[in-house]
């Protein structure tokens, strides 16, 4: 139906404002990250823009520059002090590590899942299906003692070995996510048509041959999308990575320690913060193409 | 090349038998056509021959061979699904050679096959879209070839125009019915539409919750229905069928509205019979009286439903009638057109 030229402008105006309400704690967080501390501070007024924008808070974060030496190279000598234990680079590097680990690991289990949770008819599936969603009933604190008892036990925890640490977060977030990726995951196999298997099975393929060929690649989106899901949880997870392991500083965790008893270091937080929603950013956008709707458009009669 | 044998084919699914011991022959390079309404048993029939479904009971042959745990591939088998079923993520080409691909034959012979097979759907432009890009009635042909570069022995359509409208699916129905000719494979199609199944079939099966109703070819079933479920399931409009008493005049409907019957017929005086009689065979002139309801012009005819002794008839004539609704007219049943049904079996009365 076409809108009235009132009723349109109206609309838009909605769109912009629910959009700028969405964007501007980002905005302002960003904003917050390259402005000096005099700026971000300033007791007097709020201010926007007026600042002289300064790339510190990013060289002590990003790149592991001395943050007095740098205040001092700036200008900005005054009310600078501290530890230089702001380089988060290795925590970087561990998110990166974890998340990609953790959602590969997901998706391969959650596509064997939910394809035999959508295509076979075994015993208990139905109850099957309710257990793996009951999986996400507990908040996860209800669970971390006894996890932590585990990880200790099994040697994954307080552990000087790298590995284990990395193998320790992965499989908690694998865990985690696995219900949810498991029932996303089924529901787009639900969408394909069994005729489809059933034309590949005629057309001479093996179930193997079906899975791979024929309806994996019909349920991409489905799978980037799960992917997105996982790979947000565990980049932005903060509970399970404190608690699992002290070898491992993921970025949520890292942030965390920029909360010091001599103050907020609110320029680091910021940035780091800032910096840390870029991967996620960039993943997406890799995945995005395959999340374009109607991908299995024309297989079927609509 | 093949024939089809199904010999006493059952199958339940838990305690429920939904065929009942069905036994069909399929002639080499014949096109069946099994026709009944929904939840008849004529799709879960035809997923048996395609070895989708199990057997429960019976034995299922192609080409002579037993085939009840042969898997699908094995079979000789193409399908054609309602939904058409392609692979989304394939372009035409590819869902029409996915089959020769997997059984690995050389390069050069798929291409061969693809290019025929499109020649003769008339694909060749489309060959390099994806299915999204295509009509539904592209898809359906893509479908079709998709079945066809197989060379099978044997064609199993499920339903395949039920999804398309009707003007293509009248184009498609004659598409099918010439490939059938051209390429004179043993063609098992289900349908819930006679007029499909009369138009494309040498061989119409009718069945009902699971048992065979009757078989044979289109104008046989048409004219010879051997019961009232067939009488009334094929045709369109459908066959009139009117309870009555017979009585040394013909049928008796109520009081007073008597339509007369054949000088030599089985049924006995007194016998509660259903009387048959095709609106085309019903037509205006000296006979018995009716009470107009309604007349629809459809152009070449007019169909006249009228009020004959408390039942409903229809009669269809070329004649173009200007009567209205309430008007008294009289119909003529053309009387060795005539069938006789009994009343407590439903059976035609020979």
């Amino acid at each position: 139906m076409e809108q009235s030229l009132p009723v349109r402008i109206l609309r838009d105006i909605a769109a912009v404002f629910v959009t700028a309400l969405f964007m501007f704690p980002i905005l302002w967080w960003a904003l917050a990250s390259i402005k000096p501390i005099s700026a971000m501070f300033d007791k007097d007024r709020v201010v926007f823009f007026d600042f002289v924008p300064t790339l510190i808070n990013y060289g002590v974060t990003l790149l592991g520059m001395s943050r007095s030496q740098l205040a001092i190279d700036a200008g900005l000598g005054m009310g600078v002090a501290g530890t230089e234990a702001y380089d988060s680079r290795r925590a970087i590097f561990d998110s990166v590590i974890v998340a990609i680990g953790s959602t590969t690991i997901t998706m391969m289990l959650a596509v064997f899942a939910a394809y035999a949770l959508s295509r076979m008819a075994f015993k208990g599936r139905e109850g099957f299906l309710n257990w793996v969603l009951g999986q996400r009933f507990m908040p996860p604190i209800a669970i971390l003692i006894p996890l932590v008892a585990i990880y200790k036990t099994v040697g994954m925890r307080d552990t000087d070995n790298l590995i284990m640490g990395y193998i320790g977060l992965m499989m908690i977030y694998a865990l985690m996510n696995l219900p949810i990726a498991v029932l996303l995951m089924k529901s787009f196999f639900d969408d394909v048509p069994k005729d489809v298997d059933e034309a590949a099975m005629i057309d001479g393929a093996t179930r193997w041959q079906t899975f791979r060929k024929i309806v994996v690649p019909m349920v991409r989106g489905g799978v980037a999308a799960s992917a997105v899901l996982c790979f947000i949880f565990a980049w932005t997870e903060f509970l399970l990575s404190l608690f699992l392991t002290t070898d491992i500083r993921t970025v949520p965790v890292k942030i965390q320690t920029f909360v010091t008893s001599t103050g907020n270091e609110w320029g680091f937080i910021s940035a780091l913060g800032t910096a840390a929603a870029i991967p996620s950013f960039i993943f997406i956008l890799l995945v995005q193409r395959h999340l374009v709707r109607g991908l299995t458009l024309g297989s079927l009669k609509e | 090349m093949a024939s089809v044998t199904i010999k006493n084919v059952k199958k339940n699914y838990g305690n429920l038998e939904v065929v009942h011991g069905i036994n069909l022959k399929i002639e080499d390079g014949a096109f069946v056509v099994l026709l009944g309404p929904s939840g008849c048993g004529k799709s879960t029939l035809l997923r048996m021959i395609a070895g989708l479904e199990s057997v429960t009971g019976g034995d299922i042959e192609i080409e002579g061979k037993r085939v009840n745990d042969v898997h699908p591939k094995d079979r000789n088998i193409a399908m054609v699904f309602q939904n058409y079923a392609l692979y989304a993520h394939m372009k035409v080409r590819d869902n029409m050679s996915f089959s020769l691909l997997l059984a690995k034959r050389p390069q050069n012979e798929i291409d061969e096959k693809v290019k025929w097979a499109a020649k003769i759907l008339n694909l060749e432009p489309y060959l390099d879209r994806y299915p999204r890009e295509l009509s539904g009635g592209q898809r359906q042909r893509v479908a079709m070839g998709r079945a066809i570069v197989r060379n099978p022995a044997v064609f199993l359509f499920d339903e395949p125009l039920s999804n398309l409208d009707a003007k293509l699916r009248v184009q498609m129905r004659t598409e099918i019915k010439e490939l059938h000719e051209r390429l004179k494979t043993t063609t098992v199609y289900v349908t819930h539409d006679q007029i499909e199944a009369m138009t494309m079939a040498d061989k119409i099966v009718i069945l009902r919750d699971g048992y065979i109703e009757q078989e044979g070819s289109p104008l046989d079933v048409y004219d010879h229905p051997a019961n009232l479920f067939v009488a009334e399931f094929i045709g369109s409009p459908s066959m009139n069928l009117l309870k009555g008493e017979v009585i040394t005049e013909g049928v008796r409907l109520a009081e007073g509205t008597v339509l007369a019957l054949p000088k030599s017929h089985k049924a006995k005086l007194g016998q509660k019979v259903v009387y048959g009689i095709r609106p085309e065979h019903l037509k205006p002139g000296k006979g018995t009286a009716a009470k107009i309801n309604v007349i629809e012009p459809t152009g070449p005819e007019m169909h006249i439903y009228a009020d004959m002794g408390g039942q409903e008839v229809c009669s269809i004539t070329s004649e173009r009638v200007h009567l209205a609704r309430g008007a008294d007219l009289q119909l003529a049943p053309q009387l060795d057109r005539v069938h006789l049904f009994d009343a407590e079996t439903g059976k035609v009365i020979a």
